[in-house]
């Protein structure tokens, strides 16, 4: 555990509760495994010591901006979460003036369950390309030294070069496992809809039967809803509690988007969104 | 193959081009095969993935997803936004194992009616060869 950086981070939240220039902040502390974090919610200044941060603070908070709405809230967020940022500011859900971001610059974070800790970084963080947050009003800890590996999308390849009928094998294996407790939507900064598709009983678009084609319905337009739109979090995944690789059904689209449109979402708040516009000349190589 | 397999195509067709293209087919006489069944939408852009997605689920064996030409839009730009998102869904659904050519996006204006008439035998055809669905 960085403690230096830690102190930073807890010293701008006392500042930030002390003046009220917010109402709470949103953190990590540790989770009573004594190993792992969990995230944790400081609105007395007092509180601010249980804050930490280290390679098992693998949650996106930003997600619970959303339920915060209308309150000044400071949040801390790794690069990758900021990315989460940018979304919700371009897409008009958080106002940037309301959130105080305390950016820390990311080692990379591992996998982490109950009491346990994995040695080695998140396949996600040794490609990952941002070493400091996209956002942020207060940047905590130092640049760390890594050289990311070029992304590399070869979990989506190894699946696009099976034989379809193995592919269909493959996709309804994992996706008959959904058990359909959308963890999955509830976790994501980028589910937000106040009533979903999925909830929607007239006409009933995923019907409540036990069966791998509702699950891949709900599945297949869950991942189109987040077209151009994941940020690659991953919380989905971690939430997941059935170990659906849900990772690879968003990277094949963001690989697509940014194949076709040459877009990674969250890297700016005010950037035109792929599916807000288009071109009238292009070709996307799949029409006649 | 079985030559009695008669595949099932749900046809997805614009009200002011494609559904007026097949109509045309039907007053001009033309046959096609009546593998598909045509639903009227307003605009080609009204075709959410999730009403394609619906369809392969309920057991089509095809999708026709029919629009106005590229600029001539009834809305101006409906079908444009159709482009776009028709190339991550065809991708997509590829990418879970429902090949590619189950699913086409065809412009076809009000006045093409041979045009329709030929998208769709071809499209049977194509479907006949592969064979119904849980053969691939």
């Amino acid at each position: 555990m960085d403690s230096e950086l830690i102190q930073q981070i807890r010293n701008q939240a006392r500042d930030l509760l002390e003046s009220g220039a917010v109402k709470g902040i949103i953190g990590y502390e540790r989770a009573s495994d004594g190993l792992t974090a969990r995230p944790f919610f400081a609105y007395e200044p007092d509180a601010v010591e249980r804050l930490i941060f280290d390679e098992t603070c693998t949650h996106n908070l930003v997600k619970y901006l959303v339920d915060k709405k209308g309150e000044r809230m400071a949040i801390l967020a790794k690069p990758c979460d900021s990315r989460a940022l940018n979304l919700l500011i371009n897409e008009e859900q958080i106002k940037r003036d309301q959130v105080f971001i305390i950016g820390v610059y990311c080692p990379g974070v591992v996998e982490t369950s109950w009491n346990q800790k994995g040695q080695t970084q998140q396949p996600r963080c040794q490609t990952c390309q941002l070493l400091k947050p996209v956002v942020y009003d207060f940047l905590a800890g130092q640049e760390p030294a890594r050289q990311p590996e070029a992304e590399v999308y070869s979990d989506i390849e190894e699946i696009e070069s099976m034989p379809t009928a193995e592919r269909r094998a493959f996709w309804l294996e994992h996706l008959g496992r959904c058990i359909r407790c959308y963890a999955c939507r509830q976790v994501c900064p980028g589910c937000y809809c106040p009533e979903c598709f999925a909830e929607q009983l007239d006409p009933a678009w995923v019907g409540i039967r036990i069966a791998p084609e509702e699950n891949e319905l709900w599945q297949t337009i869950r991942t189109l809803h987040l077209a151009g739109r994941c940020i690659g979090c991953n919380e989905c995944e971690r939430a997941c509690p059935v170990d659906i690789p849900l990772s690879r059904l968003n990277r094949k689209l963001e690989k697509q988007v940014a194949q076709l449109f040459e877009f990674r979402a969250g890297l700016s708040p005010d950037e035109q969104p792929p599916f807000a516009t288009f071109n009238k000349e292009e070709r996307l190589g799949s029409e006649e | 193959m079985n030559s009695e397999y008669q595949p099932k195509i749900v046809g997805l067709l614009c009200n002011w081009c494609s559904y007026a293209g097949a109509d045309m087919a039907g007053t001009s006489r033309m046959s096609y095969p009546p593998s598909v069944r045509i639903i009227r939408v307003p605009c080609s852009g009204r075709v959410d993935p999730l009403l394609v997605a619906k369809c392969f689920q309920q057991g089509a064996d095809g999708v026709l997803i029919s629009g106005c030409h590229p600029g001539d839009c009834h809305y101006n730009e409906g079908n444009y936004h159709t482009r776009r998102r028709f190339a991550l869904l065809h991708n997509l659904l590829d990418y879970l194992g429902i090949p590619k050519e189950r699913l086409r996006l065809e412009w076809v204006s009000a006045s093409e009616g041979r045009i329709f008439s030929q998208k769709v035998s071809d499209f049977t055809n194509e479907l006949a060869e592969l064979g119904p669905r849980s053969e691939g």
